[in-house]
């Protein structure tokens, strides 16, 4: 799937994680601020990718900004920016939920 | 325990009052009318009756950034407000957001996925979100074997694009293998963005060496450098200089293998001398700077955009045939009623 | 009603749903009930990406033994279908629908969720649905919502708009609320589901919260909505029932069980046979005294 708009979710504040996707030609490429990125920077990474390709999403660039969010904020945070930058807010993608 | 965030109308005297007062208790006392008159959004942060925090944009610019941290984790607050403050942003795709704060505040913002682009002793140029610098960077066109060439750089505003223009960067081209032409990407001037950059490509059609490219918000940006548009105090020129030299010697000059920066001599306009003060005192040793003196007419008048623009204004534009190139003159000619009218409507000339 | 499980919900704490931190702590306060809101807590541009948050967190989240609660958003809104799917696809225990008039809207509301339970494979009659009433016309039509449906587990007072509608305000004393709160308990009562009564904001007057918890106790509430996580103590301080209170429970409970060991059908204690709402109560003031830590491992009130 093509990303059809920048866009963004989530939040800067405490357990969230704000992830902007715009759109890219070198596949999945993201660039992660997070004080924790030492211990869960490849987890984090490694939801955001997997939740994406279940998007059809091969190529996008992704900032995301991390303050502590557990998988489950991470998974629906890139559900809510996939949809939104795919355009299709307004049909969720239940097989991906 | 969790405070309400909502908009702040800055016309409510009281409001303005109150929003002031906090801004003051924290140390930020510059609310002249320029400053205030760019804001499109203003948050404040209440603990009760209590303003706690508040934030601002003008534009794609956060300005009036403030938070008591009293009572509170530190941090917690500010988090807030610049998460909501962005996300308002974003909610109007304004994606590519920038900041200038204080030095001792730019780890804080780069906690939030900011990136410095450049600081002073006391002050912090920051960006997020995208496009950023990386992303313009790579926009930008290169060529072969870039490194190991000689690379050469001019920032100019070409409003409209003159002989002087063109001569400046002549002497660029034939002392280099590549030349990037950076044209100021800001729509402040009579002549738009569009035409600007039009007109330089057109006049420079035959240098086959040189890349007419935008300065994005990079090089003197309204966002980074608003005194060259605005008449603005010594203090904000030479912050605002010192910045935009350093943002092109640590990311620009660097990304590109950009060797030296080419610069007319400025008789006329201070805030332009003032920059090309700062460019001689930032860039080298890294960049060298190459002052080229300016072209003179053959009456010994130096050629400046500032007195096409006032001929532009008198109407009588043959007199600045000998001042453009072809391209340039035909364009004015073929659009006189459109800029003239500009003009009527209040847009300023005697700028850069 | 959905079930005749006399279960406690003495706190329905409100979280908002587009809040990370509190999503996650949700859990951790000893909520009775926990009501995630897609509503007023998310602002319009927000609306999918709480959803989706919500969606995330019941999946993956341990909230113990809370009865799991959601605030969708309203029919004459565009977000209501997809709120609908997403919390029936999540498994939620209740769907709260807000500003509801009638119990058309009820049964609207039962045939999208049995649509969404078969669309995604929920056992049919799983999820439950509670009402908000939040309008003159609301409380009016309270008892035929509170038995609009078999899924129905409760109603809940919203006073915020309600007192707009009634074209007042909260008071302190709680006075213009007389009337509904009497309404949706005896609609709630009538119909064998719970009352919820509503939410207290000014965090700072303990003693007028107290005041008022105490009073909806009085009247019957089985438990009130709540804002902050400091609340639930309170309510359930307010809720706990007393030594003389529980010991009389479990004199009720001993007879019960020794009518069960001589095998007789009639209960009886002091000579004076024991009827059903007897038993009903000494059952409630067990699981009460129960869930205040008032009893130890036999059942019996712990002096404190």
């Amino acid at each position: 799937m093509e990303i059809k708009q920048t866009a963004v979710a989530g939040t800067l504040e405490s357990s969230d994680i704000q992830i902007m996707l715009s759109k890219g030609n070198h596949g999945i490429e993201i660039d992660l601020e997070s004080d924790v990125k030492k211990q869960f920077g490849d987890q984090i990474i490694s939801v955001i990718t997997t939740t994406l390709k279940k998007f059809g999403i091969e190529n996008a660039k992704v900032k995301a900004v991390d303050k502590g969010a557990l998988d489950c904020v991470i998974k629906a945070r890139t559900i809510a920016v996939a949809q939104r930058a795919l355009k299709t807010t307004d049909q969720p993608a239940w097989e991906v939920l | 325990m969790y405070e309400s965030i909502e908009q702040l109308n800055l016309n409510d005297p009281r409001k303005r009052q109150q929003w002031e007062n906090f801004l003051k208790s924290l140390g930020i006392s510059n609310f002249s009318d320029k400053e205030i008159n760019g804001i499109d959004l203003t948050l404040g942060m209440y603990d009760g009756n209590e303003l706690v925090g508040t934030g601002s944009a003008a534009g794609n610019v956060l300005k009036f950034i403030g938070v008591c941290n009293k009572g509170v984790t530190q941090g917690a607050r500010f988090n807030r407000i610049i998460s909501e403050l962005t996300s308002r942003l974003y909610q109007n795709q304004i994606f590519h957001i920038l900041v200038f704060t204080k030095k001792k505040y730019s780890q804080s913002f780069q906690h939030l996925g900011f990136t410095e682009l450049a600081s002073t002793d006391s002050a912090a140029f920051l960006e997020t979100g995208s496009p950023n610098i990386t992303d313009y960077l790579d926009e930008l066109p290169k060529v072969v074997d870039q490194e190991h060439q000689s690379i050469a750089g001019i920032v100019m505003n070409a409003n409209p694009f003159t002989l002087g223009h063109r001569y400046l960067i002549e002497r660029a081209a034939s002392e280099n293998d590549w030349v990037y032409v950076f044209v100021v990407n800001t729509d402040a001037s009579l002549f738009s963005t569009d035409e600007r950059v039009a007109l330089v490509k057109q006049g420079t059609a035959d240098l086959k060496n040189v890349m007419v490219v935008s300065g994005g918000d990079y090089m003197v940006s309204y966002a980074t450098f608003p005194a060259y548009f605005l008449p603005d105090s010594v203090t904000n020129i030479a912050y605002q200089t010192t910045m935009d030299a350093r943002i092109f010697r640590d990311r620009i000059a660097p990304a590109l293998h950009i060797g030296t920066r080419y610069i007319g001599t400025e008789p006329y306009s201070n805030t332009t001398s003032q920059y090309n003060k700062a460019l001689l005192r930032e860039l080298p040793p890294k960049v060298k700077v190459r002052e080229i003196k300016r072209l003179k007419t053959a009456a010994g008048q130096y050629i400046t955009a500032t007195q096409v623009r006032k001929i532009i204004q008198e109407g009588d534009v043959t007199r600045i045939k000998e001042l453009l190139p072809k391209t340039t003159y035909q364009f004015i000619e073929d659009h006189l009623d459109m800029l003239e009218l500009r003009i009527k409507k209040g847009m300023n000339i005697d700028g850069n | 009603m959905a079930n005749n499980d006399e279960r406690l919900r003495r706190t329905m704490m409100f979280v908002p749903g587009n809040n990370p931190a509190m999503v996650k702590d949700a859990g951790i306060y000893g909520a009775d009930s926990i009501m995630f809101d897609l509503e007023d807590a998310v602002s319009m541009a927000e609306k999918d990406a709480a959803r989706d948050l919500v969606y995330e967190a019941l999946q993956s989240q341990d909230y113990g033994d809370a009865e799991l609660v959601v605030r969708i958003n309203g029919a004459d809104t565009p977000y209501y279908a997809n709120d609908v799917k997403a919390m029936v696809k999540a498994g939620v225990d209740v769907i709260r629908l807000p500003k509801t008039e009638s119990a058309g809207m009820i049964h609207d509301l039962e045939k999208d969720v049995l649509a969404a339970e078969k669309q995604f494979g929920r056992e049919e009659g799983s999820t439950h649905l509670m009402a908000a009433i939040e309008s003159a016309k609301g409380v009016l039509n309270a008892p035929e919502i509170a038995a609009a449906s078999d899924r129905m587990i409760g109603i809940a007072l919203s006073a915020e708009d309600y007192t707009t509608d009634m074209k007042t305000h909260h008071y302190p004393d709680g006075a213009e609320l007389s009337f509904a709160r009497n309404m949706v308990l005896h609609a709630a009562r009538a119909a064998g589901i719970a009352a919820f009564d509503t939410v207290f904001t000014n965090m700072d007057d303990t003693e007028g919260f107290y005041r008022e918890t105490r009073y909806i106790h009085q009247l019957g509430f089985d438990g009130k909505s709540l804002v902050n996580p400091r609340q639930i103590a309170m309510v359930n301080k307010v809720y706990e029932p007393t030594q003389k209170e529980i010991e009389n429970a479990k004199n009720v409970i001993n007879a019960i069980e020794e009518a069960k060991m001589k095998g007789s059908g009639v209960i009886s204690m002091n000579g004076q046979m024991v009827d059903r709402p007897v038993v009903m109560r000494a059952q409630r003031v067990m699981k009460l005294a129960k869930a205040s830590n008032l009893l130890d491992e036999e059942g019996n009130y712990i002096e404190k």
